[in-house]
C-alpha cells in the first residue's frame, strides 16, 4: 500500500526503516515516531478506535513525552497557582483550557471520552471552534496534573489560558446580538406576510376591517423589533451625537422611529400609509451586518487569547532558617529580600541580584541578543530571563510590580494610549453623507410644507425610508468579514478591523531582528574540518559533549546528531566550554583560549573541537534568517516602503544583515524607550508598520499604525499586535497587503454603488414619487449586491 | 374569512413560543460549537466498551 509510506497517526513521511508501529483493527499500522506510536497504542488500548473511522483529518504528529515535562505540570497542582485560573465552585473546581491540535471533531470526542474515564471527573466540553476545554473535576479525587498528563497521553497539550477581558464582552455581545436578530427575523417574517396582503390592496380591492386588523397585528410584531432588536443603533446613535461626530447610525436611527412612529400613528388614526415591513427588514439586515463583522472580530480575539497561556511562574523560596529548606511558590509572592534558589534551564522569577554562583543568563527578551551573558556574584538579574549553566542563589531587589518587565508592561500601556487615530474610509463616508442627508430631508420638509402642508411629513418620511443607508452600512462589514474570513484560512489573525485599510497606506517598515527575521535560535551554519574526521563525526562528538547542557548551543547539535558516543567524566567549564574523555583522548569543545587554537575570524559565533589538543573542527553557529525575510524584503524595496531595522543587540550581527537584506536605516543597542521614540518620531510624517516578538517590542507594537507579532512571539508582544501571524511565514504579510487592496477596492465598489443608488432614488422621493414597496424592493436589491460583490474575496 | 381574526392570535402564540425557545437555546450556548454536535452522533458509539486502562 502506498500510504504506508506515511504515518498512520499524523500522516507524515516515515523514515525508511520505521519500526514504531501499532496493529488497529487487525492491521498492523506504520507510525513515523515514538511519539505517535504511544498515541496510537494509548487511543487503541482505550477502546478509543472509533477516533481513527471518524477523523476527518489526520492528527498532528505528537511529540514524546519528556518526563521533565510531565513533572513540570506538577507545579499546576499547588494551590497557590491554581488561584490564577481554577475556579472554585462549591466543592468541584473549574478550569478553561486551551488545547493544541485539535484537527477536526473527532478529536474533540476523543478527548471528552478519554477524560470521562478518570474518576472525580464530573463535566468536560471540549469546544473544536474555540479549541478549548471546560472540565469540572473533584479536587479530592483528581488532581489537575492528572487531567493534564492525560491530555497529553493522547497527543494534544493543554494550558490554562487567560482569558482576554475583551473576549468575555464580545462573547456577551455576540450573545445579544444573536438574540436581537432571532427576534428581529421571526417577527420580519410574519410583518412581511401581512404586508404582501396589504399589497395586495393595490392591485384588488379588500374589505377595510382587514386591512385595518392586518395593520394592527403588524403594529404588534413590529414594536419589539424596534424597541429590543433595534436598542443597539439608537445607543450608537447617542454616543455619536454626543461626540459630536455624524454616524451612519444616526439616519438609521431617525429612519427606524420616523417609520415606526409615523405607522403606528396611521394604524391608530386609520389614515396614511404603514412601513412596518421596511422598518423590521431593515433592522434584521443592518443586525445581521452588524453581526458578522462581530464575529469575525470575536474569532481573532478569541484565538489570540488561546495564545496566551498561562506557564505558571514558581520560585524556589529558601527559607531563611536553614539553607537546606526549600518551597515552592508562585513568582508573584515574591517579597523584597527573599532569598530563592534558580536551577539551571529556568526562568528567572524575579529581579535580584547574584548572591552565590556564576552561571550563563539568556537576556534575549530585554536585549534581543540570543547568547547568553556570564554572570557572577552582586551583578543584577532580571525577571523572565533564563538561567542557563549552572543554579544561583539569588535576593530579591523588586517585587514582580516594581520589575523591569513590569515597567515595559506600562510603557506598553502608555504607547497603546498614545496611538494615532485612525479613522475608516465607511466612517469618512458616512459623515459627509449623514450630513448631507439630514439637509436634504429638512429641505423636502420645508419645501413641502409650502406646497402641500398634508403632504410634507409623509413625503420627508419617504425620504428617509428610501434613501436608508441599509447598502451604505453592509458596505465595509460584509467586505470586512470575507476578508477576515479569508485571511484566517491562511494564518493570518487579524484584531483589528482598521488593519486591511490602514495597510495600503503603510509607507515604511520596522523589524525587529532576532526571533523576527530570524528564527530566534542557534543553528550550525557551517562546519569548518581540520584532521580526518568526517563532519558527521564531529558534529556527533560535539552534541554528546553538549547532552547535559541546557545552553541554546547545545541545542543546535543535538538536533543534527545521529549516533550515540560513549564519552566519559564531562565537565563543564562555565562560559568557557566542555571537555570529556573519549576512548582515553581528551576533548574539548569551546571557544578558541579554552582548546588552545587560533581564533577565526567570523561575525558569528565559532565553537572549536580539540581531540588531545588537536584542532578537528570549528564550528560556525548563528540565529538564521528566515527565508521569507529576503523575499519580504525584496517586495517592500519593489513598492518603495521604507524599512528599518531596530534591535537590542549590539553586535556587528545586525550590521551584517541590515547589509544583506538591504534595510535603509539600523538602529544598533536601543532600549525599548528609545525603539518608542524612534517610532512616534517617524510617525509624525508616515504611517508606519512593526514587526516584532520580543518583550521588548511591545510598546513599540502597542504604538504603531498597525502592529505584526509571529505565534511564536512572546505574550505581552501578541497582546498588544493587532495581526498575529501563525504561521511563522513572513510571505504571509505580503498576502495580507494583497488582500488589503482588495478589500479597500470592493468597499468603495459598495459605497459607490450604494450612493448611486440614492442618488437616483433620492429626486423621486423628494418629488413624492416612490411608493413603500418600491422603496422597499430597491432597498433589498441593493443590499444584495453589496453583499455579494463582497463575497467575491472568498474567491481564490 | 373570519376566522383569521382566530388563526392569526393563535399563530402569534406560536411565535412567542419560538422566540422563548430561542433565546432560551443562546443562553445555554447551543450556538457556541455549531461544527461539534452535528458530527457527535456518528462517533459515538462503543466498539467495545472502554476496557478499564492498566496505566491508572
Amino acid at each position: 500500500m502506498s500510504d504506508q509510506q506515511l504515518c498512520f497517526h499524523c500522516n507524515e513521511v516515515n523514515p525508511p526503516s520505521s519500526s514504531f508501529n501499532v496493529e488497529i483493527n487487525g492491521e498492523m499500522q506504520l507510525m513515523c515516531c515514538a511519539g505517535c506510536e504511544a498515541v496510537a497504542q494509548t487511543i487503541i488500548d482505550g477502546g478509543l478506535i472509533s477516533y481513527y473511522t471518524h477523523r476527518t483529518q489526520k492528527s498532528v504528529k505528537a511529540d514524546q513525552l519528556i518526563p521533565e515535562e510531565l513533572k513540570k505540570l506538577d507545579y499546576y497542582d499547588i494551590d497557590l497557582i491554581q488561584e490564577d485560573f481554577v475556579k472554585k465552585r462549591e466543592d468541584l473546581s473549574e478550569i478553561s483550557l486551551s488545547i493544541q491540535g485539535i484537527t477536526c471533531a473527532a478529536c474533540a470526542w476523543l478527548i471528552e471520552k478519554k477524560l470521562r474515564c478518570l474518576a472525580g471527573l464530573k463535566f468536560i466540553n471540549v469546544d473544536t471552534t474555540l479549541n478549548r476545554a471546560l472540565i469540572r473535576w473533584d479536587e479530592d479525587l483528581l488532581k489537575l496534573s492528572k487531567i493534564l498528563k492525560e491530555i497529553q497521553s493522547i497527543g494534544y497539550k493543554a494550558y490554562p489560558f487567560q482569558i482576554n477581558q475583551q473576549e468575555i464582552i464580545y462573547s456577551e455581545l455576540t450573545k445579544s446580538y444573536l438574540k436581537r436578530i432571532g427576534l428581529a427575523g421571526l417577527a420580519t417574517m410574519q410583518v412581511m406576510m401581512f404586508a404582501i396582503a396589504l399589497y395586495a390592496k393595490f392591485f384588488s380591492s379588500m374589505e377595510a376591517q382587514f386591512t385595518e386588523y392586518f395593520r394592527w397585528v403588524s403594529l404588534i410584531f413590529a414594536t419589539p423589533v424596534l424597541l429590543y432588536s433595534a436598542q443597539p443603533f439608537y445607543l450608537n446613535a447617542w454616543r455619536s451625537i454626543r461626540n459630536k461626530s455624524l454616524g451612519m447610525d444616526i439616519p438609521i436611527s431617525i429612519a427606524l422611529i420616523g417609520a415606526f412612529t409615523a405607522s403606528a400613528y396611521a394604524t391608530i388614526v386609520g389614515t396614511g400609509e404603514v412601513y412596518f415591513e421596511s422598518v423590521s427588514m431593515f433592522t434584521f439586515l443592518l443586525l445581521l451586518g452588524r453581526l458578522l463583522e462581530l464575529r469575525a472580530r470575536r474569532k481573532a480575539i478569541e484565538t489570540s487569547s488561546n495564545l496566551l497561556r498561562l506557564i505558571p511562574t514558581t520560585a524556589t523560596l529558601i527559607s531563611p532558617n536553614s539553607s537546606e529548606e526549600t518551597s515552592l511558590i508562585p513568582a508573584k509572592s515574591l517579597k523584597v529580600n527573599d532569598l530563592i534558589l534558580v536551577k539551571a534551564g529556568s526562568i528567572i522569577p524575579g529581579d535580584g541580584i547574584i548572591i552565590d554562583g556564576t552561571s550563563n543568563i539568556e537576556e534575549s527578551m530585554l536585549t534581543g541578543e540570543h547568547l547568553p551573558i556570564k554572570k557572577q556574584q552582586n551583578s543584577a538579574v532580571f525577571a523572565g530571563t533564563m538561567n542557563i549553566t549552572s543554579p544561583l542563589r539569588i535576593s530579591i531587589t523588586k517585587t514582580l510590580q516594581n520589575s523591569l518587565i513590569a515597567e515595559i508592561i506600562e510603557l506598553q500601556g502608555n504607547a497603546q494610549i498614545n496611538k494615532p487615530n485612525i479613522e475608516i474610509l465607511a466612517d469618512k463616508v458616512a459623515r459627509y453623507f449623514v450630513g448631507a442627508l439630514l439637509i436634504i430631508a429638512t429641505i423636502t420638509y420645508i419645501a413641502w410644507y409650502y406646497i402641500a402642508p398634508n403632504e410634507a411629513f409623509w413625503i420627508t418620511l419617504s425620504v428617509l425610508v428610501a434613501t436608508c443607508p441599509c447598502a451604505l452600512s453592509l458596505a465595509t462589514p460584509t467586505a470586512l468579514t470575507c476578508a477576515t474570513a479569508q485571511l484566517n484560512k491562511q494564518g493570518l489573525l487579524i484584531k483589528q478591523h482598521h488593519v486591511l485599510e490602514t495597510i495600503n497606506h503603510i509607507d515604511n517598515i520596522i523589524f525587529d531582528k532576532t526571533g523576527t527575521l530570524t528564527h530566534g535560535n542557534f543553528t550550525l551554519l557551517n562546519t569548518r574540518l581540520y584532521s580526518d574526521y568526517t563532519e558527521q563525526q564531529a558534529i556527533d562528538l560535539a552534541a554528546q559533549l553538549e547532552s547535559s547542557s541546557e545552553h541554546p548551543i547545545a541545542q543546535a547539535f543535538k538536533r543534527l546528531q545521529k549516533n550515540a558516543i560513549e564519552l566519559r567524566n564531562i565537565q563543564s567549564f562555565v562560559s568557557e566550554g566542555l571537555q570529556a574523555t573519549y576512548q582515553n583522548k581528551i576533548v574539548k569543545l569551546g571557544h578558541a583560549i579554552f582548546c588552545n587554537t587560533l581564533a577565526l575570524k567570523s561575525t558569528d559565533l565559532v565553537v572549536y573541537l580539540t581531540v588531545e589538543n588537536e584542532l578537528v573542527a570549528a564550528f560556525e553557529l548563528g540565529d538564521e534568517l528566515r527565508k521569507s525575510a529576503f523575499s519580504l524584503l525584496d517586495r517592500c524595496h519593489q513598492q518603495n516602503i521604507s524599512t528599518s531595522l531596530l534591535t537590542g543587540d549590539i553586535s556587528d550581527k545586525g550590521d551584517e544583515i541590515a547589509a544583506l537584506l538591504k534595510f535603509d536605516t539600523l538602529k544598533k543597542g536601543v532600549t525599548p524607550e528609545q525603539k518608542l521614540r524612534y517610532l512616534t518620531q517617524l510617525q509624525q510624517k508616515h504611517k508606519v508598520m512593526m514587526i516584532g516578538d520580543g518583550i521588548n517590542d511591545a510598546p513599540v507594537l502597542a504604538g504603531a499604525h498597525i502592529s505584526v507579532t509571529l505565534d511564536s512571539g512572546t505574550d505581552l508582544a501578541k497582546n498588544s499586535a493587532d495581526v498575529i501571524l501563525l504561521s511563522g511565514d513572513l510571505n504571509n504579510i505580503f498576502f495580507l497587503i494583497q488582500i488589503g487592496k482588495k478589500v479597500t477596492r470592493i468597499i468603495k465598489q459598495n459605497l459607490s454603488w450604494a450612493i448611486g443608488y440614492n442618488l437616483v432614488i433620492i429626486p423621486l422621493a423628494i418629488t413624492g414619487h416612490v411608493l413603500p414597496y418600491i422603496a422597499v424592493i430597491g432597498m433589498s436589491f441593493s443590499s444584495l449586491i453589496v453583499v455579494s460583490n463582497s463575497l467575491r474575496l472568498f474567491k481564490e | 374569512m373570519e376566522s383569521i381574526y382566530i388563526l392569526i392570535p393563535i399563530a402569534m402564540i406560536f411565535v412567542i413560543i419560538g422566540i422563548a425557545l430561542f433565546f432560551w437555546s443562546v443562553h445555554s450556548n447551543q450556538f457556541k460549537d455549531l461544527d461539534r454536535e452535528a458530527v457527535n452522533i456518528l462517533i459515538d458509539e462503543d466498539i467495545h466498551p472502554p476496557s478499564k486502562k492498566k496505566k491508572n
